[in-house]
């Protein structure tokens, strides 16, 4: 076991930090305030992702069979860790890279990779996931908005709801029922969000602007051929690409960011000298290390070529709990942060009170620890 | 950065397995608060698995999991002193090493009994002397703790002075018994499991129970990083990762001895099942080293200064 980073991942580190120096604006940490759905950051990172693109770092893990550079996860985590502590300057496009991308890549038609990939690496497309629905949320099986293949196009009739990026993005990745067969009969199909019958509202939100929405599907025509996967894949292909989610975003770098900020405040206004105050940080730095280290023994699972099962669970738990101790400790001790005097801490906040609902609920998470994890015996159904 | 077992330590790991298996479960109408094996102790230290840390190939991450190894077996090993904290001070100190706070001789020690190594780490330095019946108070018939404790009656005039830093003692102390502790925790949620898994009330097993499975998945959320935090403690030497780790193996155990208490009802205050070896291990850790309170303020000073 070798708990340092090599002297490779120090120089690519190194490498994501000095071009974030170069080309993050002055008033960055101001403007990061908005939220990462928000219109003026997915304009920014349409540029910004560009930039990306043409030294190699906005997707250098991808294979090169699909046009990456071939690095490792261990590479995809640092880019990640870098870019979620820097107030993820990538906006959306964050998704393409991590999970967008690689489903396309297993599970897409020659015809929708030709069609959706390209821009991905351009730095050009966003996406939004029509998964949750006002009766479907944990219980995401039970989702409704159907699609019904007609004379060679579905017709989709239903509604999503709490869809991040539905305001601006050019495309949804859409879950839709095409039989009543619960997980079997759902089906994915990829829809451009210009097309008639569309109607997306933003919904006020805690998490910043833009962030989340409901969108309606009325009558929307799209042909066959926008299905992915096969009808009633759908299961198998979101808990593929909900791997990659959970781990996707290594929120416990921005906990432990945020926790670092807010202690360095406190020391200059004179209250870090509090024993209580200086315990309470230790601990909430310990469960950021701790959901440090159980998302890395994840990492080394994809390393070493084994699957992805529980794990995951687990450790996206124990990021949920530290960033739930960091939130409590600034509210606690600096209650000005989120009131103006640190756009920093209040962009972690407004990102980090997401982290037990996005992506499938801290209490989904509890149940598949439980089941898959502890193998305890299931609960009556 | 890798984090999988490299072929010495699984081998090593193995070895203990297969050297262990006689130890691995209560012996048959044993309802002692604590469970000690000689056999066992003696077969370790001749098959040299308490000395792996000096072996190059070896080193600190595998003193740490051997340590968390040995403390998932129902019978109390003096390891982790002996394995992590011992080579930094004298790898020929005679066993059982006990390892005490300049000031705060009123706490018990564990292992302590005639022959034992007694290391006093403070201010002073790093100081130890064999202990003598004298050193030791009489026997302690009613501790609850599932290890061997007594008690010092003070300190002897002439110590011995060990030419070594004590902060890194001290590190190498927390490492130890966080390595113990993650030891503890896993085997303490093994047991719950078993038992709520097969215990049925309602017409079902408890385990089936969300109230429960909630929380026990918590637990194994607090296993397993108080493992991670361990073993990467052990690997970097850093002494905020070491407070780090105690601090969170000190916390995980405060929650899972209430939880799985709690999970055994009736069960759970006998001594027919054997939990209590493992929680009641883990309360002592708790204590040591000043305890939460103490960790978090060491890894403040660590971290931040």
């Amino acid at each position: 076991m070798q708990f340092e980073w090599t002297e490779e991942q120090d120089a690519f580190r190194h490498k994501i930090r000095d071009f974030l120096i170069a080309n993050l604006p002055d008033g960055w940490e101001k403007f990061s305030e908005h939220g990462p759905a928000s219109p003026a950051l997915t304009a920014f990172a349409r540029e910004f992702c560009v930039k990306l693109a043409d030294v190699g770092l906005l997707f250098p893990h991808w294979p090169r069979e699909m046009g990456g550079e071939g690095l490792g996860p261990w590479e995809q985590q640092i880019l990640a860790e870098e870019m979620w502590i820097a107030g993820e300057p990538r906006g959306g496009q964050y998704m393409n890279v991590n999970w967008v991308g690689p489903t396309l890549e297993r599970y897409g038609t020659s015809e929708q990779k030709a069609r959706y990939l390209e821009p991905i690496t351009r730095g050009q497309s966003l996406w939004c996931q029509g998964f949750s629905e006002p009766d479907a949320g944990s219980d995401l099986a039970s989702l409704r908005t159907r699609a019904e293949l007609k004379d060679g196009n579905y017709v989709i009739n239903g509604q999503k709801i709490w869809t991040s990026y539905a305001g601006l993005a050019d495309t949804c990745f859409l879950l839709t029922r095409t039989s009543d067969d619960r997980k079997k009969g759902i089906t994915i199909i990829l829809v451009p969000m210009d097309t008639p019958g569309i109607t997306v509202r933003q919904i006020p939100s805690l998490i910043g602007e833009g962030d989340i929405h409901e969108v309606f599907f009325d009558d929307v025509t799209v042909p066959e051929s926008a299905r992915f996967g096969e009808e009633g894949q759908a299961w198998e292909i979101i808990a593929y690409s909900l791997r990659n989610e959970r781990l996707g975003i290594p929120r416990f770098t921005l906990a432990r960011a945020a926790l670092d900020r807010a202690v360095s405040m406190l020391r200059e206004a004179g209250d870090f000298d509090r024993e209580y105050v200086r315990i309470e940080a230790a601990r909430c730095a310990a469960l950021c290390e701790a959901a440090g280290t159980a998302n890395y023994a994840v990492v080394q699972r994809r390393v070493d070529g084994l699957a992805i099962g529980a794990e995951s669970s687990s450790a996206r738990y124990a990021t949920v709990m530290a960033e739930r101790a960091v939130c409590e400790f600034v509210v606690e001790f600096l209650p000005e942060g989120l009131a103006g005097a640190s756009p920093y801490l209040k962009m972690h906040h407004q990102r980090g009170i997401v982290a037990g609902v996005a992506a499938g609920s801290a209490e989904i998470q509890l149940n598949i620890i439980a089941s898959e994890v502890l193998e305890l015996p299931r609960e009556p159904r | 950065m890798q984090l999988s077992l490299n072929e010495d330590q699984t081998q090593v790991l193995d070895f203990i397995d297969s050297l262990a298996k006689p130890y691995a479960s209560v012996p048959m109408h044993d309802v002692s608060l604590a469970l000690e094996s000689a056999e066992l102790d003696q077969a370790l230290v001749e098959n040299g698995f308490l000395d792996v840390m000096a072996v190059e190939e070896l080193g600190p991450v595998t003193a740490a999991l051997v340590i968390e190894k040995l403390a998932r077996l129902p019978f109390a090993v003096e390891s982790a002193a002996s394995a992590m904290v011992r080579p930094l001070i004298d790898p020929e100190l005679p066993r059982p090493i006990c390892l005490v706070e300049e000031g705060r001789l009123r706490k018990p020690v564990r292992f302590l009994r005639p022959g034992a190594t007694v290391v006093v780490v403070g201010p002073s330095g790093v100081r130890s002397f064999t202990a003598t019946e004298d050193a030791i108070a009489p026997a302690q018939e009613d501790t609850l703790y599932a290890y061997p404790v007594a008690f010092l009656t003070g300190l002897p005039q002439a110590m011995t002075l060990h030419e070594v830093d004590a902060a890194e003692v001290t590190r190498a102390w927390r490492v130890a018994i966080a390595a113990e502790a993650a030891g503890l925790l896993g085997a303490a949620l093994a047991s719950t499991v078993t038992y709520v898994s097969e215990r049925k009330q309602f017409g079902r097993p408890l385990a089936t129970f969300q109230g429960m499975r909630h929380r026990l998945a918590e637990d194994q959320v607090l296993t397993n990083t108080a493992y991670w935090l361990a073993l990467r403690a052990a690997g970097t030497g850093d002494p905020a990762d070491a407070a780090m780790a105690l601090l969170h193996a000190q916390e995980a155990a405060k929650r899972v001895c209430y939880d799985y208490h709690q999970f055994l009802g009736g069960m759970g205050m006998t001594l027919e099942h054997p939990l209590h070896l493992w929680t009641y291990r883990l309360k002592l850790l708790t204590a040591e080293l000043g305890g939460r309170g103490a960790q978090g303020l060491a890894a403040a000073d660590a971290l931040w200064g």
